[in-house]
């Protein structure tokens, strides 16, 4: 019934992958000697030049996909996810914005502050109407709506912003801009590692109100539920998930959109913890993939890995989008 | 189960700046079945959100025993007060046996383990609407009656001694309406529990309830029990409805023949 160790296989096997292919690619044998501890030119490649990589790729992807989830549960609409809603885009001006004006403050707190204002102007502006049900809020479509205005927008001043840059700064920009996974080290790793083991000890506890909230506010409220402090609680955790990978790979599109049904079917999971763990399983292993592709397909060349995500997101979102408008939903 | 009672103080509850209804003061006897009735649009389901602390009075208070429902822990009161909406949504892909479980979840802890008592409670409502062969099927997969008394089973099993229920058999053809209100005027008589259900069928809620809460286009037009309630001047003043009372072969309760 439950498919989970699918999932679970398949990351190792793209972990695998992803440590053993590249412009070098290392064997079986040495492989494994690096991952056991040992050395030797091909150990060296896979501890110290894509052991990062591929850990900041698992945590990144893992991150994205929980926080997709979350959207989309909380928002029952299959195309609600940060990057979709903008707020990646606003984590990712908010470091544009700071590396312009040199402010020295930690990339996760800038791009959670960016995600965490974005979403709140896109609630405020998402206002729901007149005579609607105090306690639902705004209806999701709206929400997703305003959220890709405001991302446009901010995506727009990114740009604006990446022609004042000048320089090798400039081309670090345009790289992260548009999601990267170059040049991580283990430091990247442990920053993302420890960020991500907060968030989620902070979600485990707020699974309970996901699940109550699945059924409508109303029977949420009798079940004993806060639903205007669950759905806070739960929208901010997701937002500085989403946030806390911005900051350490660029605002990487899609991830978080397809992560969630993806893993889910695969997983053939119908509750709501499973359906995280799915997404947050099949978020590591997309941008692992992703990351794979465009480093190794290209010779000497690197793709950025937002270029990757995209060419498999952008046609799903159009068929989610054709979708909810032919079932009238838009 | 100790018969908690809960009224209404002087209740004004509405939506922004549309006022629905104005200083009502009710009571709901505990330990019986009252209906809601009205016309479209006067407000039932205003009163039961109200009631079922959905909907924050404007002015008023709502009681629960000695406790303002407005300023008690949601959390709490969802061990007391269980609601059924007209609307509930049910999740993709759920299983009813998993729905019912969701029931149970004001008597759990954050990570404590599935009880036995959790188990029977929800086996038990599972029962009493006539589902237990029906835990593994997915709700997606039933007709709309069962539908319905899988969303009761989930009520039931939050094992409270107060329901209340909107509108639980619209969208329902006559049989299945009367299984559903005889259900629950078993729980009612066998559990003792409260029950508060909106309805729009006369006949049907005077038959299944004790108590009848009328409601007219401004605000209360009378309450009590259905033979006293369920008159041509009442029907005239809450409906506008010309009709003639008979009390039913039957149970000798009131019957309403429109002219």
């Amino acid at each position: 019934m439950n498919r989970q160790f699918l999932l679970i296989f398949l990351l190792l096997a793209a972990a695998s992958l992803s440590l053993a292919l590249g412009q070098v690619s290392v064997g079986p044998a040495a492989l494994w000697n690096g991952l056991t501890g040992g050395d030797g030119a091909g150990a060296l490649t896979v501890q110290i030049l894509r052991g990062p990589r591929v850990a900041t790729a698992l945590l990144v992807g893992a991150a994205f996909g929980l926080s997709g989830s979350i959207f989309q549960s909380l928002l029952r609409n299959p195309l609600a996810s940060p990057d979709v809603m903008g707020f990646s885009a606003g984590s990712g001006l908010a470091i544009l914005g700071a590396l312009t004006i040199n402010l020295a403050i930690p990339m996760p707190l800038i791009a959670s502050a960016g995600g965490l204002l974005t979403a709140i102007l896109v609630l405020a502006l998402a206002r729901p109407a007149r005579g609607h049900n105090p306690l639902e809020g705004a209806p999701a479509v709206t929400i997703v709506l305003v959220g890709i205005g405001i991302g446009f927008t901010a995506a727009a001043i990114s740009s604006f912003l990446m022609t004042r840059l000048t320089g090798p700064q400039a081309a670090e920009a345009q790289r992260w801009l548009a999601g990267s996974l170059a040049a991580r080290d283990w430091s990247h790793v442990l920053q993302l590692a420890l960020i991500g083991a907060v968030l989620v000890i902070v979600l485990l506890p707020q699974i309970r109100n996901l699940r109550l909230l699945e059924l409508g506010s109303e029977l949420a409220t009798g079940l004993g539920a806060n639903v205007k402090r669950a759905r806070l609680g739960l929208a901010a955790t997701a937002v500085l998930l989403a946030a806390a990978a911005v900051a350490i790979a660029g605002p990487i599109a899609f991830v978080a959109l397809m992560a969630p049904p993806l893993g889910a079917r695969i997983a053939r999971t119908a509750d709501v913890g499973g359906r995280l763990l799915a997404a947050a399983l099949t978020g590591a292993i997309i941008v692992m993939l992703a990351d794979l592709v465009a480093r190794a397909s290209l010779p000497g060349l690197q793709l950025p890995i937002g270029v990757m995500t995209g060419i498999l997101g952008a046609p799903y979102l159009l068929w989610l989008l054709s979708r909810e408008i032919e079932r009238g939903e838009l | 189960m100790s018969a908690i009672s809960l009224r209404t103080e002087s209740l004004c509850v509405g939506y922004r700046d549309r006022s629905v209804l104005e200083n009502l003061t009710i009571g709901l006897p505990a330990g019986q079945s009252t209906a809601i009735l009205g016309p479209n649009g006067c407000g039932k389901s205003t009163l039961l959100s109200a009631l079922a602390r959905l909907l924050a009075p404007s002015h008023g208070r709502v009681f629960l025993g000695d406790a303002d429902i407005h300023k008690t822990k949601t959390r709490l009161l969802s061990r007391q007060l269980a609601i059924l909406p007209q609307f509930p949504i049910a999740p993709e892909g759920i299983l009813v046996g998993e729905l019912v479980k969701r029931g149970r979840t004001p008597w759990r802890g954050l990570f404590s383990p599935w009880s036995a008592t959790d188990t029977e409670i929800c086996q038990k409502a599972l029962i009493a609407v006539g589902m237990e062969g029906f835990a593994e099927r997915p709700l997606s997969e039933l007709s709309g009656g069962q539908r319905q008394r899988a969303w009761l089973a989930l009520v039931l099993a939050q094992d409270t001694p107060l329901l209340l229920l909107d509108e639980p058999t619209s969208f329902l053809d006559l049989p299945h309406q009367i299984e559903v209100l005889r259900l629950l005027q078993n729980r009612n008589k066998n559990a003792g529990t409260t029950v508060v259900s909106v309805l729009h069928d006369l006949n049907l809620a005077g038959r299944f309830n004790d108590h009848i809460v009328l409601l007219g286009p401004d605000g209360l037009v009378t309450k009590g029990p259905p033979e006293t309630v369920i008159t041509p001047s009442n029907l005239k003043k809450a409906f506008d409805l010309d009709a003639r009372v008979i009390s039913d072969p039957v149970t000798n309760r009131p019957m309403v023949v429109p002219l």
